[in-house]
């Protein structure tokens, strides 16, 4: 099996949702996406936003919770890695809008480039190093996201969104 | 004696499916993984990080201040507690939120925090719900693991006044809404920390649902509480702990969120690294090994006692056998001696925890502290400074045993009239009578009939019974005597002298050596020494030698060799017997030490399936302890009890009407056991399953 169907495989099983698309057509399926399934209100991570074409298509969205407001229906973000042994998407956050972005929203919609799945995590071992000892941004974080956020916590049954998202799509491009 | 631990059956029932859930998703998810290489890594990892521990803490610090965070060092919980109360006064913060920190339940600073007018508020799900009802974790993952749906609906409609329904995934969305707005009402979030990463001055927190998140980037002040041996050289070791820590807890390949951090996100980060006697306990050469926990938890999820007792009982702050050490160090020893005798030294927990802690040898280590430090428990005293250390008085004390036969109403080898004080030992399972002649005498005796083999061409073999044998079970030694003689050995019995385990267990070392001393003067010859009881077993090849150290106590530890595993390793195609009779199944049971420290379970399957020629039926947990465990079934009957009652019921459900195993400790158990409850299902020792299906009016 090749890397990246490991990849899906698996952030299946974490019980993520994973849609394959042409890089041309991602913004367009993102649209698309909010739009049949109402969700109304988004929020976009600064660093997607500053990425064509994904600029254009969602100029009028927000990058952070405006008024302080708790809720916020998705969440449109892209990430820098892939994990195909776990199906973990990785982000290494510049700011507080982005790992906003990532965890508030019900639904979370992660841009991911083929190229950047990597089959293990020890494979990136120095990139997140490097950004952890970085000194010219503040908080330097790096963050893995596995599926949605989940709990066990009442009689061990599997639940989803207690905390962030109930529902995380994968956009692969 | 600790207070009648209450074993709650709801509460058990919830447990063991949990152990059972557990178990079976961790073997799926370490499939393809070579778990022992995992571990031993991490194990090495751990030490080696250990061994670094000041150097790499004063590297984290220095990159941690780098980043602009402040880096406190706290001795114990109360200057931890101190230290964060005062963050919050210079940040005027009233309301934190906190995701799980086991080190914050270990300072007791939610109360602290409380008594000076600060709300600390939980936000990990089952936290969260546990401190709703004002009550206690019970479980390092599963803090709310001892409340059904049914609990949770009933205090959430107390407490937003309206009725909630028992649904769980409704239960959840309302405690969504109610933890969210805690969160963006507090001006702090507080964090453990999985590891420490001393390059980068980051921390790693590993959540499933995402508050971890959510504190460290909603509040504007991030205060992390962890304790100083969580540092590691670099990412790299943080992931050997990622690699192995949420497979073997929850068995997920992963959590949903692993965030390292590095610096404060806006205002300001703090990082307290408490210390709590840890430094003390990095420095003893033997229980150091206990600070390589990562708190996975997996010791608990398969400990028999906690499944009975659940993590209130069990427990001081930290649950379970690993518990109980940290108690000792961080909290006191008096606070760990109620604690150590819940541990029953099965040694399974060992076999599934993350990093090779010898956790039940610790607990015989802590024992023997106990004994030094806070007094022994006098009939202890008795048996075993005063009596299993001392061989003549131990002969003595076994001839004096065996005049008090008729006085015991002794028939079919049952005890029936015994003294007032044993009835609560007696009332769960019939105790055996002292036999009327030893195992060595009856050798003697029945020389011609039991150890001559017709023509001994194979050589010597020495039979060691060790006490039970010797002196309530003979004809266990005088089968397996039958059965090796038939296969061409020369066998004699060993001295008739005891091991030297239980004062050993119970952390009486110096009467230990005495006793295994005098047996090691005692043995004779050379050639294998086959064992009929595999705690003997464990005493005379480990941990005999460690306590004495001698050249002879190697030379003997060398030679050692269980009865099934003599069977299984020489002579599998030689005892194949007459098929079974037909209805007749036998299942096994799996006796602590043979499985956990000799690792010769499968011998003694493979012996049984060849002599009968039919596999044994397996049983559900063929693995959990039966409950006799030594002096533990004196200390815990209530435990002792449960646990025989869920072996005899697994027994019962297989249809067996033969149910075998290695341990006469477990056969006097089991045995009794069924008599007392009378299920029909005989208790026999394999060495008498071999030597009845080489009989020829055997089986």
């Amino acid at each position: 099996m090749d890397t990246i169907d490991r990849f899906i495989e698996k952030a299946k099983v974490a019980g993520a949702e994973v849609a394959r698309v042409d890089a041309i057509c991602a913004a367009a399926f993102i649209a698309d996406f909010l739009k049949k399934n109402n969700l109304k209100t988004a929020i976009i991570s600064p660093d997607l936003k500053a990425r064509p074409p994904f600029d254009a298509a969602f100029a009028a969205l927000g990058t952070g919770l405006a008024g302080g407001e708790l809720w916020v229906d998705a969440g449109i973000v892209a990430a820098d890695y892939g994990i195909a042994e776990t199906g973990t998407l990785v982000h290494f956050d510049r700011s507080d809008d982005e790992k906003n972005a990532w965890t508030l929203p019900d639904v979370c919609l992660c841009v991911l480039d083929t190229v950047k799945i990597v089959p293990a995590l020890e494979a990136i071992v120095p990139e997140i190093s490097a950004h952890l000892g970085r000194t010219d941004i503040a908080s330097p974080q790096v963050s893995l996201v596995t599926g949605p956020s989940r709990t066990a916590d009442v009689e061990n049954q599997l639940t989803i969104g207690v905390h962030g998202p109930a529902r995380l799509i994968i956009v692969l491009a | 004696m600790p207070k009648k631990p209450a074993v709650d059956p709801a509460l058990k029932g919830v447990l063991q499916e949990f152990s059972r859930t557990y178990r079976r998703k961790r073997a799926a998810v370490l499939e393809g993984y070579d778990f022992e290489a995992l571990r031993t890594r991490l194990a090495a990892v751990k030490d080696a990080a250990l061994d670094r521990n000041a150097e790499l803490l004063a590297r984290f610090e220095e990159r941690a201040r780098a980043h602009g965070s402040v880096v406190l060092r706290a001795r114990d919980g109360a200057e931890a507690n101190a230290a964060i109360l005062g963050i919050c006064r210079e940040h005027k913060i009233d309301a934190l939120a906190k995701a799980k920190s086991m080190v914050s339940e270990e300072t007791g600073l939610n109360a602290y925090l409380a008594a000076h007018g600060v709300t600390a508020r939980e936000t990990d799900l089952g936290e969260w719900i546990v401190q709703l009802a004002s009550e206690r974790p019970t479980h390092m993952v599963m803090p709310a693991i001892h409340m059904t749906r049914g609990d949770v609906a009933a205090l959430f409609s107390r407490r937003l006044g309206r009725e909630i329904p028992d649904d769980i995934p409704a239960l959840v969305r309302i405690a969504r809404g109610e933890m969210r707005k805690e969160i963006f009402a507090a001006q702090a979030g507080l964090t453990g920390a999985n590891a420490l990463i001393a390059e980068s001055g980051a921390i790693m927190v590993v959540t499933n649902e995402g508050n971890g998140r959510l504190v460290t980037t909603v509040p504007p002040v991030h205060i992390v509480l962890a304790s100083i041996e969580k540092v590691v050289p670099s990412t790299a070791e943080a992931l050997d702990i990622l690699r192995i820590l949420p497979r073997n807890a929850t068995g997920q390949s992963i959590t949903s969120y692993v965030s390292f951090i590095a610096g404060p996100h806006t205002t300001a980060q703090y990082v307290i690294l408490l210390d709590n006697h840890r430094s003390e306990m990095a420095a003893d050469p033997v229980f150091r090994a206990a600070l390589r926990c990562v708190k996975c938890s997996a010791c608990l999820n398969v400990c028999p006692v906690y499944q009975l007792l659940g993590g209130e009982e069990y427990s001081h702050i930290y649950m379970g056998g690993i518990g109980t050490l940290f108690t000792a160090w961080i909290h006191g020893l008096d606070k760990s001696k109620a604690l150590a005798k819940y541990c029953l030294r099965c040694h399974r927990c060992e076999g599934f925890c993350a990093a090779k802690i010898p956790i039940a040898d610790l607990i015989t280590a802590l024992a023997e502290r106990l004994n030094r430090e806070t007094g022994k428990t006098p009939w202890k005293r008795l048996a075993f400074d005063g009596v299993m250390g001392r061989p003549k008085l131990q002969q003595a004390a076994f001839k004096a045993a065996r005049t008090a036969r008729k006085a015991l109403g002794t028939k079919d080898g049952f005890a029936r009239r015994l003294p007032a004080w044993m009835k609560k030992y007696d009332r769960f399972r019939a105790l055996p009578a002292p036999a009327a002649m030893t195992f060595a005498r009856r050798f003697e005796k029945e020389r011609g009939t039991a150890g001559a083999a017709a023509r001994p061409a194979k050589g010597a073999v020495t039979i060691y019974g060790g006490c039970l044998i010797e002196h309530f079970y003979p004809e266990i030694g005088l089968a397996a005597a039958r059965v090796l003689a038939r296969l061409g050995y020369e066998v004699k019995p060993g001295p008739d002298l005891c091991c030297g385990f239980p004062p050993s267990n119970a952390g009486y070392r110096q009467a230990s050596g005495r006793a295994f001393k005098a047996l090691l003067r005692a043995f004779e010859g050379e050639g294998p020494v086959v064992t009929l009881c595999p705690t003997c077993a464990t005493m005379l090849a480990r941990r005999g030698p460690e306590i004495d150290g001698s050249d002879e106590a190697k030379a003997l530890a060398a030679r050692i060799v269980p009865f099934g595993r003599f069977i299984a390793e020489r002579e599998l195609a030689a005892v194949a017997g007459r098929p079974t009779p037909a209805g007749l199944a036998v299942t096994y049971h799996d006796s602590c030490h043979h499985k956990n420290v000799l690792a010769a379970e499968k011998d003694s399957r493979r012996a049984i399936a060849s002599a009968l020629g039919a596999p044994v039926v397996e049983m559900d947990e063929p693995d959990a302890c039966c409950g006799f465990a030594g002096t533990f079934c004196v200390d815990n009957p209530e435990i002792s009890a449960g646990l025989l009652a869920d072996k005899l019921a697994a027994i019962e459900k297989t249809g067996a009407g033969v149910v075998a195993m290695d341990c006469p400790g477990c056969l006097m158990q089991i045995r009794g056991g069924c008599r007392r409850s009378g299920l029909a299902v005989r208790a026999a020792h394999t060495a008498e399953l071999l030597d009845e299906a080489l009989t020829p009016s055997g089986l």
